[in-house]
């Protein structure tokens, strides 16, 4: 058994997460990171049970790194959240086939999400590409190196293009301050917690680097500047704010608790002019598991 | 004549009971124990409308605050969900009113109707198919739900306090309080 899936809490074995992949071509060589993924979602930290039922858009997301990313043509750079041929979407179908038919989540029924979004239908399965990075590989600076696996509960990609910016700190300060609109999910009033990942193209991860070496210093100027003035939301959601401490001393509110909760990694085209955000949904706490099955 | 074998995608679920657990009978001296959460004013309305009812009927209330579910505030919020209903006898436990809400409504609804609880969950009409969906795969398909107007967290504050003096009868009728 790799786990049990919520919210119909059933077994999900080897042999039907196989079923459901060979319905969507997959090749059978991914079957470890599969595997991985599955056992990632299931993990408490990921509520995989709220998300699987919420009003909310969110799909797991999955980040490779390694070489099995390489191997598996996973992409990791132009149009790599969507539209590259490959075996990403088979990848990202077969867990939606999974979440489906075995999870038991069903639109109207055990989800109630409100709109969904593109990425419930062939998922969002992209690497980081680990040779155009300045920084170690994201999934390394999450604990696990090599071949590895994150799943992340994106509540989809939003865009974000500058053409202005020459510095890293100018680029830094356009993104961050991207991130931050008032009803992102890092600002409701009933998120306990939230992550925010920027997946940002070679391009400007060089330009980035060049001036801010240390990733550790990328995501506190990023979560420095994904910050709003509380009086940019009406007064009915100061007191929620007040009450959950999520006040800053100058009068603004973070868009998540600290800077260690801006994940950073490179991927994108070499085109540059844009990044791409993907908020998080609820709570829930991004996982990362060594992919060591054997295939 | 080629053989074609189809395999089943889905998995089997395990069984479910229609037992909603013991009635309460009298609320006289009963420690009865009541959650809310951070999402829904609606419903800190609702439930300060019926503590304040069930301790005119002499029974004990705690209001309880679920917040954080993941991480240490998560274990947390469970140790403190574990510890309220070790000391009560009757749980409230509300409300589903949004997908993962209700969730998690039913997942601590659940948690106490195990530990032999008399528990209700609360949910909005709109949700309750899908609090009785989660509760059925939970193993509980009997578990008490009370069903609140939809939508409830646009009326104004005087409504939906009316709304829970209206509902209270009927709350107590489907915890098995004899009236």
């Amino acid at each position: 058994m790799i786990a049990v899936l919520p919210p119909r809490n059933a077994n999900c074995t080897v042999e039907r997460l196989a079923i459901n992949a060979a319905m969507t071509l997959a090749p059978v060589e991914a079957m470890p990171l599969m595997t991985t993924a599955l056992e990632a979602m299931a993990d408490p930290a990921f509520a995989l049970h709220a998300l699987n039922a919420t009003t909310g858009s969110v799909v797991p997301a999955l980040i490779v790194n390694g070489p099995v990313a390489r191997q598996l043509d996973i992409p990791a750079g132009a149009g790599c959240l969507g539209g590259v041929a490959g075996a990403a979407p088979a990848i990202g179908r077969a867990l939606r086939l999974v979440m489906r038919n075995i999870a038991g989540q069903l639109i109207g029924v055990t989800s109630q999400s409100v709109y969904g979004q593109p990425g419930r239908v062939a998922g969002i399965v992209f690497a980081e590409w680990e040779e155009m990075s300045p920084w170690a590989p994201f999934a390394e600076r999450r604990g696990v190196s090599g071949n590895a696996v994150t799943v992340y509960g994106a509540m989809g990609t939003t865009n974000i293009c500058d053409l202005v910016a020459d510095t890293g700190a100018g680029l830094l300060e356009i993104i961050g301050k991207s991130l931050a609109y008032p009803a992102a999910n890092g600002f409701l009033t009933s998120s306990a917690f939230s992550e925010t990942l920027v997946a940002v193209n070679p391009v400007w991860a060089k330009l980035i680097a060049r001036d801010i070496p240390d990733v550790a210093e990328v995501q506190a100027l990023l979560w420095k500047h994904a910050t709003l003035p509380l009086d940019w939301w009406p007064e009915p959601y100061h007191e929620p704010f007040e009450k959950a401490g999520r006040i800053l001393p100058g009068g603004t509110v973070p868009l998540v608790p600290s800077a260690e909760h801006v994940f950073v990694l490179v991927a994108g085209g070499e085109g540059n002019l844009h990044a791409a955000a993907l908020h998080s949904w609820g709570d829930t706490r991004t996982t990362t598991r060594p992919v060591s099955h054997a295939a | 004549m080629a053989l074609v074998t189809i395999l089943d995608p889905s998995s089997l679920v395990g069984s479910t009971t229609d037992d909603p657990g013991p009635d309460v009978q009298w609320l006289s001296g009963r420690k009865v124990g009541i959650r809310v959460d951070i999402l829904w004013r609606s419903w800190d309305w609702v439930a300060e409308e019926w503590a304040r009812l069930l301790e005119a009927d002499g029974a004990q209330v705690t209001t309880w605050r679920a917040q954080g579910r993941t991480g240490e505030a998560g274990d947390k919020t469970l140790a403190e969900l574990s510890s309220l209903v070790e000391e009560v006898e009757v749980m409230i436990v509300g409300l589903g009113n949004c997908g993962s809400c209700t969730s998690w409504t039913i997942h601590d609804a659940v948690f106490a109707a195990e530990r032999g609880r008399s528990t209700v969950a609360v949910t909005t009409r709109h949700f309750e198919r899908l609090g009785r969906g989660i509760a059925a795969q939970k193993g509980r398909r009997g578990l008490r739900i009370h069903v609140l107007p939809y939508p409830l967290d646009t009326r104004p504050e005087a409504e939906v306090r009316q709304i829970a003096r209206q509902h209270y009868p009927a709350l107590l009728k489907r915890l098995g309080v004899d009236v």
